[in-house]
């Protein structure tokens, strides 16, 4: 069986993009912002998440708190256009298995993602 | 009358008596009567002396002195039986002196108790004597007469002597007047003076045709040169002071305080300073102009914190500008990248479709936002106007807006002058504004009005509003409440607005909703 991935960005392009470069490996279920993605990871199973910072609704590091808090141990992975501890960006490291900094190389992101979980 | 003098002429009499009664029948002996009334009388001369001064001012006193001497100068002559000698003469001498210093009041009775007397004295030592023998006839209306003279010369003398005394004392009064008046006069100048060189201000007054009447420190340091270089000097000689001195003779002329102005002048360094000077008008007593007063500021230290603000303000804008270009451009070029990348990898016709739309999407996506940099970066604009019909393009932005109700009334006529792209950036970023806004029912009523020059539309949403501090804030650039807001859109349509020579108002309640009114310029039927 595949592994399922949580792929949260409110970019329509960035989300297919993600979406076509995974596919193949892994189930990929999208969401367009904080609030429908925290209410996935809090309902359904994923064995990695994928997570921009900055959307409407609730703040990606929100919904990764939020995740934690329900899960300690599943990989997140965020991807943003800005560059940790940019613009008042901290995360807190130990919250996070990789950040990635938009434009995102697909094949070092395919590449992490094995590293985390396989296929 | 003085008691100095007083008692001086009563030793005077007493010498006199007792040098009549040397020649008397009797003689002078040391132990007749006469000689011992005298002698009494000389001792009542000393103890007066030493009765205070003002006691002897009063009229009563001096009387009743007069009387008791006349009295006690009787008894001495009937004592020494003198009457045969040139006694009478004594009379005379003590009317005289009773009567200098007293007025007819105080003369007149002792002139009747003197003749009295004599009378008495002249009966008595001469039995028989007849009221009509010229010792009486002749002496006693001459005591009269001598009482009567000497005391008015005497009051005469008296009121002449007061008269210049009063006088005196005006004149002086009239003096010390005058000295004290100098005096506040110096005082008020010396006062104003410190006034006007207290003041923080430069402070400059000039006559009508420029001569500088005042100056004080502050202006002279502004001026860059001392006080007194400046006094009496006429301000239309002075080089770099041009600015000023046009200032001051637009408000000679019209006689009217001026608004605060900048004008720049030149010191005496020949620096150029930027200075803020407000000019009154001066009015002498009379009411007609007699020159003006400037009041400046030296606005060199403001002008320097002002740029230097500027220059922190463009640095901190720019520093923002920076990281909103870098995240809004990495978005699509992450998708030009990814998408460009996967195109190598596909064989299937309709993905390869698909990927390189999105590519095309992220170039134009990264050109739009090259457009709104440059938008906001441009300072000056000269917008290609042409006639524009707003409503139409307004409903046009507004077609396919999903769940978004949009209600549209008003003018339908007028035309605008404006730049087409313009006009839809600055309309397209309101609507989406509101669109972001709303939660619940989204509803977006658009009314277009004309008021004077003006076409006004005004869009109101029924969104979630703003809090004043907010509305404050909007137009600053990069401001955004948010989450994936540029803080441009609102910089942006203020901009495009202000291009178009229009105005913008922005009225907003917390949890009812916000009413924008675009005032664009119509096109003159």
């Amino acid at each position: 069986m595949k592994k399922r991935l949580l792929v949260c960005d409110d970019e329509e392009p960035i989300r297919l993009l993600l979406t076509e470069s995974l596919q193949d490996i892994y189930d990929i279920v999208e969401a367009s912002n904080g609030k429908d993605a925290l209410s996935l990871a809090l309902r359904e199973h994923f064995d990695l998440v994928i997570m921009d910072i900055k959307m409407p609704q609730v703040h990606g590091l929100e919904a990764i708190e939020r995740i934690r808090e329900k899960d300690k141990r599943i990989p997140i992975i965020i991807i943003s256009a800005y560059r940790p501890m940019e613009d008042d960006i901290v995360v807190k490291t130990s919250n996070v298995a990789a950040f990635i900094t938009k434009p995102i190389d697909i094949s070092a992101l395919r590449a992490k993602i094995f590293e985390l979980i396989g296929e | 009358m003085k008691k100095r003098i007083l008692l001086l002429l009563r030793f005077v009499l007493i010498l006199a008596t007792i040098l009549m009664m040397t020649y008397s029948r009797r003689g002078l002996h040391l132990l007749s009567p006469g000689y011992l009334v005298a002698l009494l009388y000389f001792i009542s001369n000393i103890v007066f002396y030493f009765i205070p001064e003002h006691k002897f001012s009063r009229p009563v006193v001096t009387f009743a002195i007069f009387l008791i001497d006349i009295i006690a100068i009787s008894l001495a002559i009937y004592l020494a039986q003198g009457m045969q000698t040139d006694f009478y003469l004594i009379y005379f001498l003590i009317i005289f002196i009773a009567s200098v210093g007293q007025d007819l009041r105080g003369s007149i009775p002792i002139a009747v108790v003197a003749s009295f007397l004599y009378g008495w004295l002249l009966m008595r030592t001469n039995p028989g004597t007849s009221i009509f023998d010229s010792a009486i006839l002749i002496r006693i209306p001459f005591i009269f007469i001598v009482s009567i003279i000497s005391s008015y010369w005497s009051t005469e003398i008296r009121r002449e002597l007061s008269e210049k005394k009063e006088l005196e004392n005006f004149a002086r009064r009239l003096e010390q007047e005058i000295a004290k008046m100098a005096a506040d006069e110096t005082d008020l100048k010396s006062y104003h003076d410190t006034v006007i060189n207290s003041v923080a201000s430069g402070v400059i007054a000039v006559s009508k045709d420029g001569t500088i009447t005042t100056i004080n420190p502050e202006a002279a340091r502004v001026l860059g040169a001392s006080q007194s270089s400046f006094m009496d000097k006429n301000i239309k000689d002075i080089e770099g002071l041009e600015q000023m001195w046009d200032k001051m003779r637009e408000v000679i002329g019209s006689n009217t305080p001026s608004d605060r102005i900048q004008i720049s002048i030149k010191n005496a360094d020949d620096e150029t300073i930027p200075i803020g000077l407000s000019v009154s008008p001066m009015s002498s007593t009379n009411a007609t102009i007699s020159g003006c007063v400037g009041i400046l500021r030296d606005l060199s230290d403001i002008k320097a914190l002002e740029a230097k603000l500027r220059h922190a303000e463009r640095l901190s804008y720019l520093g923002k500008m920076a990281s909103w270009v870098a995240h809004e451009i990495r978005n699509p070029l992450t998708a030009i990248d990814g998408f460009s990348q996967l195109l190598a990898k596909t064989r299937d016709q309709d993905k390869l479709k698909a990927f390189s739309t999105e590519i095309h999407r992220g170039t134009q996506r990264i050109n739009h936002i090259i457009d709104d940099i440059l938008t906001f970066a441009r300072t000056k604009t000269h917008i290609k106007a042409v006639d524009i019909h707003l409503r139409g393009l307004i409903t046009q932005l507004t077609e396919n807006m999903g769940n978004v109700r949009i209600f549209i009334s008003g003018d339908v006529d007028t035309l605008i002058k404006g730049e087409e792209e313009s006009l839809k950036s600055l309309f397209n970023n309101l609507i989406s504004n509101s669109v972001d806004a709303m939660d619940k029912d989204p509803k977006i009523t658009i009314k277009f009005y004309k008021e004077d020059q003006w076409l006004i539309t005004e869009l109101a949403d029924n969104g979630k509003g703003m809090s004043d501090e907010t509305v404050q804030r909007l137009f600053t650039p990069f401001f955004t409440t948010k989450s994936r807001g540029t803080g441009l859109g609102l910089a942006i349509v203020k901009k495009i607005v202000d291009d178009h020579g229009g105005k913008l108002e922005i009225e907003s309640e917390e949890g009812k909703g916000t009413t924008c009114r675009v005032y664009l310029p119509a096109v003159e039927e």
